[in-house]
């Protein structure tokens, strides 16, 4: 069965190529456009892995981690920070890791085998 | 010499006996016969000896004595006194008596009583004589003392004025004064002979002391002299001379004397100053040429300047201040800087009246025209001859285009820096869509192709939007002018932005109104903002999922001055704080797939056109722009 991963990115051409890249990659992904849709998806099915960018409108990547927190269901998914902006990195203290786009594939895909398998 | 008697007796019989006796003696003889006789006599004709009887009618011998010793003392006295009269004798010698020789009269007695006062008489004479010689001596010395002293006194002044002269003029002295007046000095005495002179006056006209004083004057011994006139009017001259240096040459001089008396009504010495013209008229030269390159520099300099008093009144300009603020002379310095009626709170000339110290300071004044200038001033204090501030001097330089500069290059810095995430995020899109088009290939899967290659194509279209903003905003920009047709142009516009409009199912409507005529602007630059404005537009109504339709209508009207143009859509809107920032470089709606810059430079080339750009918007209704341009451009 394939590890799941859930994208969180405002942007759509980011949300298709993580998509791609993952599938390619046998995982299974799903992504979400806001904070909110994100939270919606959680609910519907746990994944096993969420990707997430800082800047969004609405409702911003910590805002969102934080609600997560909270929430206590969910806390232990693990996070990969995927920003824009360098500074940003490390606004998630429980992030497993932080890449700044533009990112490393192989870097990335790295880290997602070692923190969930392939 | 015989000396005269004087025979007082009331007996006639003695008068004619003595009298005889007497003569024969060889005195000369008158004879009274009383006492009131005897002194009318001796009044008359002073004898040397009085013989006189004691007693006597009336005025006794004793009483006739005393009157002769009060009036004339020197007449000596001898009396003729009775057997027996022995105390009244005695009285007598006690009065100055010169002797008494008693009756009967012994004729040896009395010739050796007359014999004794005549030696005395002749003894008198002499020591009388003696002193006389003497005291004509004694005054004869004494003038001869005095002359001389006189003399000395005049030597020791002439050798102190040299003295001093000397000293003033050598260089032991701490400034060499004498030396660097550029005056000659020299001392004469009154036969006309140099006494002492300076060192100017010894490289000038030569070593002249103990010579002529006229040998330094051009005109010669003949002519009228100033040195002369002073000794002969005793009053100091001024006028003009020439001298001759050594090799004969004439030098034009200003002569001043001085005379200098030390005896009443005598001048011994002239103190003579001449002034060498042609160091006067040099150092006139060099401060007329200081006058002109100061009066140069304070006209040429590219600055403002302006000189103030501490009472804020302007007293001098240069030309560039009277240019952009108008001639200053007479009037308030904040008035003309700054068209303020009151001093300024932060004025930094202020300081330097009181602590003496230039002071930067930077403000905006505004010219004469209204235009503001950003200033970079600098306060000067101008000091009087005690060192007091007396004016300040500021100096302003425009440095307007500096700050437009520095405020262009802040906001480039801090345009890229916002933009920095959106960029980014391009690039990783960018990638991304490269990766999907490669494995997509590699799959023989042509929906990923397809999709990929579109993605590709928005990206790079977006990139390239954005370099294209960013270069137009870094470079210096002048606008190109064109003319051109206002219908044909905005549908070329129309026509770049149909087909994206299409693609994400907006319906696009060109509604052109009548005779819009010509007009003058930078096509490329204008069309590339109206593109921007719409590309917005299409952006605003693909992120509003709140309405099924969306639709955008870009509607052009014209009257004889300018064009209107109008976009509207029914997409997102802005809220009021997006509202605010959307014409702003800081505008980052980022649901939208641009990245911000778009509108600021689309406002800024309407703007630079001579136009105005404003919005309306609601949230979730869609949003409006209406951009006015003049038919011409406005002249530079």
């Amino acid at each position: 069965m394939a590890k799941k991963i859930l994208i969180v990115d405002d942007d759509a051409s980011i949300r298709d190529y993580l998509t791609t890249l993952f599938e390619d990659n046998g995982y299974a992904a799903r992504s979400a456009g806001s904070g909110a849709d994100a939270l919606k998806m959680l609910e519907q099915d746990a994944p096993d892995l969420i990707t997430l960018d800082i800047e969004m409108p609405e409702m911003t990547g910590p805002w969102f981690s934080r609600t997560v927190a909270k929430g206590g269901t969910y806390d232990r998914i693990p996070v990969i920070v995927i920003t824009g902006h360098a500074g940003l990195q490390y606004v998630i203290p429980k992030a497993v890791a932080s890449l700044t786009k533009p990112f490393d594939q192989a870097e990335l895909l790295r880290i997602v085998r070692e923190t969930i398998g392939q | 010499m015989s000396d005269t008697l004087l025979l007082v007796d009331d007996e006639e019989g003695i008068r004619k006996f003595l009298g005889l006796l007497l003569r024969d003696m060889g005195y000369s003889v008158e004879t009274a016969a009383n006492g009131d006789e005897a002194l009318s006599l001796i009044q008359a004709a002073r004898p040397d000896i009085v013989l006189t009887d004691i007693k006597m009618p009336g005025m006794d011998g004793i009483e006739l004595l005393r009157r002769i010793k009060a009036i004339s003392p020197e007449i000596e006295v001898v009396m003729i006194s009775g057997h027996g009269d022995m105390e009244l004798a005695i009285q007598s010698l006690q009065l100055e008596a010169a002797d008494f020789v008693t009756k009967p009269v012994n004729d040896e007695i009395l010739a050796a009583a007359l014999r004794r006062v005549s030696e005395k008489l002749a003894m008198k004479r002499q020591i009388r004589s003696y002193t006389e010689n003497l005291e004509e001596m004694v005054r004869e010395k004494s003038a001869r003392v005095l002359e001389l002293e006189r003399e000395l006194a005049a030597t020791q002044v002439v050798d102190a004025v040299c003295r001093g002269m000397h000293s003033l003029g050598s260089e032991s002295f701490p400034d060499g004064v004498l030396n660097n007046l550029p005056c000659l000095m020299a001392v004469h005495n009154r036969d006309l002979e140099v006494v002492t002179c300076n060192q100017l006056y010894l490289e000038r006209v030569g070593d002249k002391v103990g010579r002529s004083s006229l040998e330094a004057y051009q005109a010669g011994p003949g002519a009228d002299n100033p040195v002369r006139r002073t000794f002969e009017t005793g009053r100091g001259q001024r006028g003009q001379a020439i001298f001759r240096d050594p090799a004969g040459n004439p030098l034009p001089m200003e002569v001043f004397t001085s005379p200098v008396s030390y005896r009443e009504g005598q001048v011994e010495l002239v103190l003579e100053m001449a002034l060498d013209m042609s160091e006067l008229t040099r150092l006139r030269e060099e401060l007329r040429v200081a006058q002109e390159k100061y009066q140069d520099l304070f006209e040429q300099t590219p600055c403002y300047i302006a000189v103030r008093d501490r009472d804020y009144r302007i007293v001098a300009n240069n030309r560039r201040f009277a240019q952009d603020f108008g001639e200053g002379a007479g009037r308030f310095c904040y008035e003309a800087f700054k068209h303020r009626s009151a001093p300024c709170p932060d004025c930094s000339s202020i300081q330097t009246f009181e602590d003496g110290v230039s002071h930067p300071h930077e403000t905006v004044v505004a010219t004469r025209a209204g235009r503001k200038l950003h200033v970079l001033s600098w306060s000067a204090p101008i000091r009087d001859a005690k060192g007091q501030v007396v004016e300040v001097m500021e100096m302003s330089t425009d440095i307007t285009q500096i700050r437009q500069l520095q405020d262009h290059l802040t906001s480039l810095g801090l345009m890229l820096g916002s933009m920095s995430h959106g960029v980014k995020g391009m690039l990783t899109a960018l990638e991304g869509g490269v990766y999907r088009l490669e494995s997509g290939l590699k799959r023989q899967d042509l929906g990923r192709i397809g999709d990929a290659a579109e993605s590709v194509k928005q990206l790079t279209g977006r990139i390239k939007t954005l370099v294209l903003n960013v270069l137009y905003y870094a470079k210096s920009r002048a606008l190109c002018q064109e003319e051109a047709d206002v219908a044909e142009f905005c549908t070329q516009v129309a026509q770049v932005v149909q087909p994206k409009a299409e693609r994400d199912k907006i319906v696009f409507s060109l509604d052109l109104g009548p005779d819009l005529g010509r007009f003058t602007a930078d096509l490329a630059n204008l069309s590339a903002a109206l593109v921007n404005i719409l590309e917005n537009a299409i952006d605003a109504c693909v992120a509003d999922h709140a309405k099924p339709e969306h639709a955008i209508s870009f509607a052009v009207r014209a009257d004889n001055g300018a064009v209107q143009l109008h976009i509207s859509d029914n997409g997102m809107g802005m809220d009021q704080e997006t509202r605010e920032k959307a014409l702003t470089l800081f505008f980052s709606s980022k649901g939208l797939r641009g990245t911000g810059l778009g509108l600021f430079i689309a406002h800024d080339v309407v703007a630079k056109h001579g136009g105005s750009m404003s919005l309306e918007s609601e949230p979730g209704q869609g949003t409006r722009f209406f951009i006015q341009l003049p038919r011409t451009l406005p002249a530079s």
